[in-house]
């Protein structure tokens, strides 16, 4: 048996030959008529105003920020899963069960505390910013 | 006393996989490992003790094989299946035109999207503009690598398959915020960070929704899971039930397809394309031949979960009378076909809504499936 990882490399280089075969290909048979005014970037048909590098809601970087720490504990969590079984016939259920308990508890206080404060609520705009729809 | 602990798991674990493996496959060569497509070859062609060269040649044309099947079954369900399905759906013919039920409708939509001129709009940033669509393409091929199809087709078999074939699609994550980011379009922009928003809330529920399967597995080898599978969980007047975690753990099977429904972003979750919201997302400036590679890695990840699905929860290429192989293109068909049902049968939620559910209900209801799957294995065992 050779190394797998030989075999995973060459499946990337053939995940990465496969679409650009196809842009070789849609490049040998699609025209090019070059002409300004269908460059145009879509925005509903009018004509586009300001760029796109546009404030966004707060609310993504949160939710990024969380993600890492979640991310992070998966990665954690994957090798205690792969030796519980053995782990809890060699030295019991309480030895191999309570640490990860203590461990997703204290990220669970973490998730509880994004939560009151509102890190995973959609942020609202502010009532000053509403428009006013009714009199 | 962990180290040894991982060691001891690893032994027992991949002695078992041999053991099994062994008995059912008495010809494969690896003697206690599992023989994976690149070594069968490599053997029908006399090679012999194959060095890495030889290794990467045959692996090279394994994974043209398989890439080659996935394109003929892209080509089948999202040109021509995808339309008859939802026509089925809406009391609607479809494509009946060109050849019978009109499946030539394949080999000229094809040709027609290829051959559109690719308008590359103002203002794009272009290298990034190029590579998005290649990363998401080739981010949802790579995770076929480890994916076990039946009668031996399988690339490769790592000890840590399953942390692989997770780490390989989050990369479409990647692709999907450089699409919106570099199209200079607020559509796309919008779209970007929902796609990227959405792919990391529902993230953590499906992994951790897979390390409970995990620990009843025991290992991260995409073999020695299917071969757990096939254990016989209850003899029901006289049918074998096979253990299929599917059966053992039906919690986590659904809330891993619901969390794969959002991996995949198609309905209820889709909104990162949202038509009615905000044009096609982070596809709306993406034209020609770019606009088929997106397309095409939507249907590809959409197939990389139904095998992640088929092969975790329900017993990878196992079945009865038909071929492996064949069972494996029905079970992730199954998950396909599930995923259109959903697309015409329920509504879309709103971004905000989707957070919440991500949030507060998928990852608080993944590690409570994770704890007591746990607990119960810890008392049984």
């Amino acid at each position: 048996m050779s190394n797998p990882w030989i075999a995973v490399g060459a499946l990337g280089l053939v995940s990465v030959l496969v679409p650009l075969g196809m842009m070789a290909a849609s490049a040998l048979i699609r025209p090019t008529v070059p002409e300004q005014g269908k460059t145009a970037v879509y925005e509903s048909g009018e004509v586009p105003t300001g760029n796109t590098r546009i404030r966004f809601n707060i609310q993504y970087y949160m939710v990024a920020l969380l993600f890492v720490i979640f991310d992070i504990e998966t990665v954690l969590i994957f090798p205690w899963t792969v030796i519980y079984r053995d782990a809890v016939s060699q030295v019991g259920l309480t030895k191999a069960l309570v640490p990860m308990l203590v461990f997703i508890g204290v990220l669970v206080v973490g998730l509880v505390w994004a939560w009151r404060n509102g890190a995973v609520r959609w942020v609202q705009p502010t009532t000053s910013d509403r428009r006013q729809t009714e009199t | 006393m962990n180290w040894g602990l991982l060691q001891e798991g690893n032994n027992s674990s991949n002695a078992s996989a041999g053991a099994a493996n062994g008995s059912a496959n008495a010809s494969a060569a690896g003697g206690g490992e599992v023989q994976t497509l690149p070594d069968t070859l490599g053997s029908l062609l006399g090679l012999g003790q194959m060095g890495p060269l030889e290794t990467f040649a045959m692996a090279v044309i394994a994974s043209g094989a398989v890439a080659t099947f996935l394109l003929t079954l892209v080509a089948v369900s999202g040109i021509w299946g995808k339309r008859k399905i939802t026509a089925a759906f809406t009391d609607r013919i479809a494509v009946n035109r060109i050849g019978p039920f009109g499946l030539l409708i394949i080999v000229a939509d094809a040709v027609r999207l290829l051959s559109k001129e690719l308008v590359i709009p103002d203002g794009v940033d272009r290298p990034a503009f190029d590579i998005a669509p290649v990363i998401m393409v080739s981010s949802a091929l790579l995770g076929f690598a480890v994916i076990p199809m039946g009668n031996g087709i399988q690339i490769a078999d790592p000890e840590t398959g399953l942390a692989y074939v997770f780490a390989v699609s989050s990369i479409a994550s990647l692709g999907l915020v450089t699409a919106g980011y570099a199209s200079n379009n607020k559509f796309s922009f919008l779209g970007g960070l929902r796609a990227v928003a959405q792919n990391i809330a529902y993230e953590i529920p499906l992994v951790v929704t897979a390390a409970s399967v995990v620990i009843f597995a025991g290992s991260l080898q995409m073999s020695t899971i299917v071969e757990q599978q096939a254990q016989t969980l209850v003899t029901l007047g006289g049918l074998d039930i096979p253990s299929w975690y599917a059966f053992v753990n039906p919690f986590a099977f659904v809330l891993f397809m619901a969390a794969n429904l959002a991996e995949v972003g198609r309905n209820p979750f889709d909104v990162p394309e949202a038509p009615t919201e905000i044009v096609a997302g982070w596809q709306t400036e993406y034209s020609s031949v770019y606009f088929v590679l997106c397309y095409l890695s939507e249907f590809i990840h959409i197939f990389l979960g139904g095998a992640i699905i088929a092969t975790i929860f329900l017993g990878g290429p196992a079945g009865p009378v038909l071929p492996g192989f064949l069972w494996f293109v029905i079970k992730i068909l199954a998950v396909y076909l599930f995923t259109q049902w959903a697309r015409s049968a329920v509504p879309r939620v709103r971004i905000d809504q989707l957070i919440e559910i991500g949030w507060k209900g998928m990852l608080v209801l993944s590690f409570a499936n994770l704890l007591l799957t746990a607990i119960i294995v810890g008392v049984i065992a």
